[in-house]
């Protein structure tokens, strides 16, 4: 036993002299990569707690500009002076500060940071990893990217589809792309146009690091605005009626309001528990609708944030899982909502009688449940009629359903909920669904309904675009959107 | 200092020097113990064959030393490729290249071998979520109940529990959030690998790293599409090697994974398994499937893998210089058994016990009760060899009323017997009936099939209270395998079980056995008739909502004596109580075990899984055998198992056997539980029983049901019967209960009771040395020794009232090891 600890003594003087030695020579020292070797340090023992959406500390170390920035306790490191530099001071000693809760860093690592700083601390990220893509170097894909977003315009003459990092802009007969609008976003988890045409609206983000919001003047390929906002995607945008709104929802449980001419916030809502998945407005534009994995659908006045009500119950278990997706009917306070449990159901917007514990008085109807979960849903532009996807994780299916026709329910205010649940199962029970889009076999995330009325397109899963005659039922054409070279992925 | 601990220290040296450069996870280290001379090598496996690209194993080498012990040297040796054939990887597995023969080169310790290696196929086919990526997941630890694998997940992001459902995991990373973790066109971009690598922040750390098999795996998978397929998970796996054993502490021994399919083929996953052990301060396991010895003693490696699992039985023998094996007396093949694991662990076995001993341990195992001074003496003064007229004892004991008395309370307690379920009558009702089977010595197969088919009026046909117990199908189902097949199926309600390989489905199908008892009140007040229903009711699973039918989670050869079953419960019956039934008869034998010498060959002894290894499976399958063949003979069994060396040793330990807890080398002294506590009391201190509502002189092992209020056997653990597991009765010792033995009314109030036998002995105006005698040997059972007899006769002269003198030696008896304890 002695004599191990002896020679694991002897072991550590020598490397301590070996590291003398070297600070002896600095001369000689090859310069330390920050991007290659400080970086990795940082990601594996750091930047777990110091990142966005954490920042402990009010420090992030997921670039070289915020580790320079530093946190609270001010810049994390001072170059030439590694003696003076925060980072060092934390990491070292026999009961060092941080890494917080973990073992601490190996000699060797806060060696190499001290060196770095020594060598003043320079930042050598690459310029192909900082962001080599842009308008003129646009994607390029080894297969087709995932279709997350779909959206006509409002002359139902072109088609906006999510790429990665871009919105594919193809006419709407899929016979061509039209405009590529390269972003910042890897995701584009919701693409809408504004109801005069003229701008494509977009929310997404890249996954833990930043959400952001998008709007492009798609004639001019150029992008108006980009607003970054919170540290991860945000989800299920949709302009007020008049343009002059866009709203979406967010990984940090909240729903924002923003206005279209100066991308100013106007409303924040944080009454969810969990990720927000997608928002509509009123039919005048007053209120917000949002619904969340929370399973909530909550309805909230614009104008002053306050939070008003949940649409639909609130009785645990009355709904089973989150809700993905929700839109007003056109011309009337209703809302179509879907999402986890399968089933497409309309509510009210507005409750015209007092609640009473365990009541779902807002519903109206349901229709027939779909495999899986809804991702997506859209009515036509005269609101008769609404195609919806969902997706089993293996498979998938979209439908056009009939909105149907029905009375005002009876209002009993003395109660009454057996009677007003009996007609919502009477409603429920007609058979609305149109037609079982055919050839549709892998999970759907994105649907829409064509402001003509004629077709309905549909993506997801398999990447590949599908058009539908919204009277027939049946497959007009399919495309991918993009141009596949699968030579990149060859690079091994 | 010689120079193999000079050797020792270079190589120490090296291996910090090589371990820092290493990557986290898929590291080895050398053992610490010292590095001898080997003057052989062997490898496992002595031959290789190859199929397809990923398709790479792992060699064990071994090196021999000139006196033959076998020591683990893979972490030193270098394995070199022999031809363009195959390739060695990072982690020192073999990769096919190309096909064709070739050989891979071992060198360690100065030696070289090689063993032949066949590549048949190197087609690189595509990567199966079922069977790579989700070990790779579970491997990493993705889903564990400490992050995705919790009950509502981890900052949004769910999996199933350890990766029993792959169709749910599937979702979580392909479709939830429409294709959030994964990005096709650019799958380094993938969030379900920037995550692992702290690519972007990930609260979970840094899991593995870009060049790693890891990555490329799910990488590969990606970029193919992320598909699902339909792969059936591993049928086997099996852990090589069987039983590692360690010579020394700080050795080491790598283990390798074999993974079987349905399909015959087999996949080396030593790399994806999720290794444990079952007790770190004996032998820790790394990630990589290196067991390294911590202290001398045993522990099992346990393996999980696909939903399956193994367990390696680890021994570590250390040093033990000095030790001699000496034969010990072998009364049958229990101690045979027994002294084999023994003599291989290096522990000496302690020796027999004394007469007296045997006679008060052996009174209470059988019947819940000391021997009284009567029996005592008479047993003493029994000529006969001992071995002799200890087996005598047990035959005379085990056909005593006290013999029936005890064991009815045992499966009382394992059936529940409670008013509360069955009402007061019901509870007689039952106990009597159990009291039959006892007393008849009714086989232990019929009994239980006669519960598992009971049906009629529950007061006509007690047996069939079983089902007024237990109401719904999958309680019934739970108690069942609990109790009779020493199984936990209640761990597999919500998700598969977490540590053996029954799934949830599994506990809703052999639930669906008991969906066709009918329940209905009887023409009598409290009456109730179990009867089979015509249209048995659904039984559910609770994710799909689909009906399950009736299946076995494993399939036993019946009998051909019994016929073809149509009624659900003749055939789970059947099933259960068959000889063939791999868990049926063992359960029965290893839980008798632990009533005898404190503790189950497996242990808890309802809960075999194989993830608890036997101590002593050579024993445990010697056992089952024997109870089999003799008809499952309960009393044989006992027989058995009282009459080896094994059980009648005593308590004391030697040198070699002190730190010995599981391989049966003295006896371990057990707490007397509730019922034998009172009684023993009583027994002791003559006084007569007075248990309310009960017959004066009854004894508390008597009593029917928990219902019958005793402050002192609830504070001394007797179990509620609300749960059939074993550890429902408690054996704690706590201070209120020293408080109560010191001070309480219970024991103080038999002491002085005026019927009682130290008022008895004054009365007859007994000698302060009978007066210490008779004392010593009611209460412990044995006569004081000379020193304690002179110590205990001045004690009642200086006191100079000799029953109160009588009182004291008593209570203080009382309070003593000798008599609180079965030893």
């Amino acid at each position: 036993m002695r004599l191990k600890v002896v020679l694991l003594t002897m072991c550590l003087l020598s490397t301590s002299a070996l590291a003398q030695e070297k600070k002896d020579k600095p001369s000689d020292e090859k310069p330390i990569s920050f991007y290659r070797q400080v970086r990795p340090v940082l990601q594996r023992h750091c930047s777990g707690c110091h990142f966005p959406a954490k920042q402990s500390g009010k420090l992030m170390l997921t670039s070289f500009s915020a580790f320079k920035k530093g946190g609270e306790n001010g810049a994390a490191f001072m170059p030439g002076q590694p003696e003076k530099s925060l980072i060092v001071e934390y990491v070292s000693g026999d009961d060092p500060a941080m890494p917080l809760g973990a073992d601490p860093l190996d000699p060797q690592q806060i060696d190499l940071i001290s060196r770095w700083i020594a060598q003043g601390a320079k930042d050598d990220t690459p310029p192909t990893v900082q962001d080599n893509i842009s308008a003129e170097n646009p994607p390029r894909y080894a297969s087709a990217p995932v279709i997350t977003a779909l959206d006509y315009s409002p002359d139902s003459k072109l088609l906006a589809i999510s790429g990665y990092r871009e919105i594919l802009v193809h006419a709407a007969d899929g016979s061509g792309l039209q405009a590529r609008l390269v972003g910042r976003s890897q995701r584009i988890e919701s693409v809408r146009f504004s109801p005069d045409g003229k701008l494509v609206g977009a929310a997404g983000g890249t996954p833990g690091l930043f959400g952001e919001v998008q709007f492009w003047d798609h004639s001019a390929k150029k992008l108006v605005r980009s607003i970054t906002i919170s540290y991860d995607t945000l989800f299920g945008a949709r302009f007020s009626d008049d343009g002059k709104q866009f709203s979406f929802g967010g990984a940090d449980n909240s729903a924002r309001v923003i206005n279209v001419a100066d991308g100013k916030q106007v409303m924040r809502l944080d009454a969810h528990s969990d990720w927000v998945f997608c928002s509509t407005f009123s039919l005048k534009g007053s209120h917000l609708i949002t619904v969340s994995r929370d399973r909530a659908m909550k309805l909230t006045i614009i104008e002053s944030g306050q939070f008003v009500d949940n649409v639909t119950s609130i009785t645990p278990g009355a709904l089973k899982g989150g809700l993905i997706a929700v839109q007003r009917r056109p011309g009337v306070d209703q809302v179509l909502a879907g999402g986890s449990d399968g089933r497409p159901r309309l509510y009210k917007v507005f409750r015209t009688r007092k609640r009473i514990i365990g009541d779902d008085f807002n519903h109206i109807r349901s229709y027939k449940k779909m495999p899986g979960r809804i991702f997506d849903l859209q009515f036509n532009k005269t609101g008769d009629r609404f195609v919806a996807g969902s997706s089993s994780a293996t498979g998938g299916a979209a439908r056009i359903y009939k909105v149907g026709k029905f009375d005002t329910p009876k209002i009993n205010n003395d109660g009454g909920l057996g009677v007003v649940r009996q007609q919502i199962v009477q409603r429920s029970k007609q058979p609305m669904l149109v037609h079982e889009l055919a050839g549709v076999e892998s999970p759907v995330y994105c649907v829409a309904f064509r402001p003509d009325g004629q077709q309905v397109a549909v993506g997801g899963f398999d990447g590949t675009v599908r058009l539908f005659d919204a009277k027939s039922g049946k497959l007009i054409k399919k495309f991918v959107p993009v141009t596949v070279t699968p030579a990149v992925t060859a690079k091994k | 200092m010689s120079m193999k601990t000079w050797l020792l220290g270079l190589s120490l040296l090296v291996v910090v020097a090589f371990g820092s450069q290493d990557l986290p996870g898929e590291e080895t280290k050398a053992g610490k113990a010292p590095v001898v001379k080997v003057t052989k090598l062997t490898v496992f496996p002595t031959s290789l064959e190859l199929n397809g690209k990923r398709d790479s194993r792992r060699l064990i080498v071994s090196g021999v030393d000139v006196e033959g012990h076998v020591f683990d040297i893979s972490a030193q040796a270098t394995v070199k490729a022999g031809g363009p054939q195959v390739s060695v990887d990072r982690d020192g597995f073999i990769v096919p290249e190309k096909t064709g023969a070739a050989k891979v080169i071992v060198t360690a310790g100065g030696l070289t071998t090689e063993i032949p290696v066949v590549v048949k196929d190197v087609t690189d086919h595509p990567v199966s979520f079922v069977r790579e990526i989700i070990p790779v997941i579970s491997k990493v630890g993705c889903n564990a109940g400490t992050c995705h694998g919790a009950q509502k997940g981890k900052n949004g992001f769910k999996l199933s529990l350890r990766g029993y459902d792959p169709l749910f995991d599937y979702g979580a990373l392909i479709d939830d959030l429409s294709g959030r973790r994964f990005n096709r066109s650019q799958p380094n971009q993938s969030l379900m690998l920037l995550k692992p690598t702290q690519g972007v922040p990930h609260e979970g750390g840094f899991l593995f790293d870009e060049q790693s098999r890891k990555y490329s795996l799910i990488e590969q998978w990606i970029a193919e599409g992320c598909r699902f397929d339909k792969a059936t998970r591993t049928v086997r796996i099996e852990v090589f090697p069987t039983k590692p054993l360690l010579e020394t502490v700080e050795s080491v021994q790598q283990l390798v994974v074999v993974a079987h399919y349905d399909d015959g083929t087999s996949r080396d996953v030593t790399r994806d398994v999720v290794f444990e052990t079952s007790d770190f301060e004996v032998a820790i396991v790394s990630d990589s499937g290196q067991i390294e010895a911590v202290r001398r003693g045993e522990a099992a490696a346990l393996v999980r893998y696909e939903g399956r699992y193994a367990a390696a039985p680890v021994s570590i023998i250390g040093k033990r210089e000095g030790f001699v094996w000496k034969e010990s007396p072998e009364h049958n093949f229990v101690d045979r058994l027994v002294n084999a694991k023994l003599q291989r662990m290096k522990i000496l076995p302690s020796g027999l016990n004394t007469d007296e001993e045997f006679l008060r341990r052996i009174s209470i195992d059988l019947t819940g009760m000391p021997p009284s001074v009567e029996q005592v003496k008479a047993f003493l003064v029994d000529k006969r060899p001992s071995k002799v007229k200890r087996e005598a004892k047990v035959d005379e004991l085990i056909s005593s009323p006290g013999f029936v008395d005890h064991w009815t309370l045992k499966w009382s307690d394992l059936l529940l017997s409670n008013s509360k379920f069955i009402t007061e009558k019901g509870a007689w009702a039952f106990r009597n009936w159990i009291r039959r089977a006892i007393t008849t010595n009714m086989p232990y197969d019929r009994f239980v099939f006669q519960l598992m088919t009971a049906s009629g009026s529950t007061f006509e046909n007690p047996a069939a209270n079983y089902y007024r117990i237990s109401r719904e199908p999958r309680v019934v189902m739970e108690n069942m395998t609990q109790v009779f097949i020493g199984t936990r199926f209640q761990c597999n309600r919500c998700h598969d079980h977490p540590f053996e390989r029954w799934t949830q489905r599994q506990y809703y199908e052999l639930s669906a056995y008991f969906a066709g008892v009918g329940r209905k009140p009887g023409p009598t007040k409290g009456e109730e008739i179990i009867f089979s229903l015509s249209t048995p009711q659904d039984i559910k699973h609770p994710t799909t909502g689909e009906v399950v039918p009736a299946a076995f989670p494993f399939v036993v050869k019946l009998d051909d004596k019994q016929p073809a079953q149509t009624d659900p419960r003749l055939k789970l019956a059947a099933w259960l109580t068959t000889r063939e039934n791999p868990y049926f008869a063992k359960s029965l034998v290893n839980r008798y075990w632990s009533y005898f010498l404190g503790r189950g060959i497996i242990d808890p002894v309802d809960d075999i899984r194989a993830s608890n290894p036997p101590s002593n499976p050579a024993l445990l399958d010697a056992l089952q055998e024997d109870f089999v063949k003799g008809g499952f003979d309960v009393k044989a069994l006992i027989r058995r198992i009282t009459f080896s060396h094994t059980y009648q040793r005593t308590f004391r330990p030697n040198k070699w056997n002190t730190e010995d807890a599981l391989n049966f080398s003295h006896a371990a002294p057990r707490r007397l539980t509730a019922e034998q506590l009172y009684d023993a009391l009583h027994v002791a201190t003559g006084a007569p029983s007075t248990i309310a509502g009960m017959p004066e002189g009854f004894r508390a092992t008597q009593i029917p049901d928990p219902k019958v209020k005793i402050g002192f056997l609830d504070m001394f653990g007797r179990p509620p019967r609300e749960s059939p597991c074993e550890c429902e009765r408690s054996s704690d010792v706590s201070l209120s209960q020293t408080l109560n033995l010191i001070n309480g009314p219970t024991v103080a109030n038999a002491i002085i009771h005026p019927q009682g036998r130290v008022a008895k002995l004054i009365a007859a105006k007994a000698d302060s040395a009978t007066l210490v005698k008779e004392v010593y040997l009611a209460v412990i059972c044995r006569a004081p020794a000379e020193a304690e007899l002179k110590q205990a006769v001045e004690f009642v002269t200086k006191v100079g009232n000799p029953a109160e003198a009588a009182q004291d030696l008593m209570w203080a008896l009382i309070n003593s090891p000798a008599f609180l304890f079965n030893r």
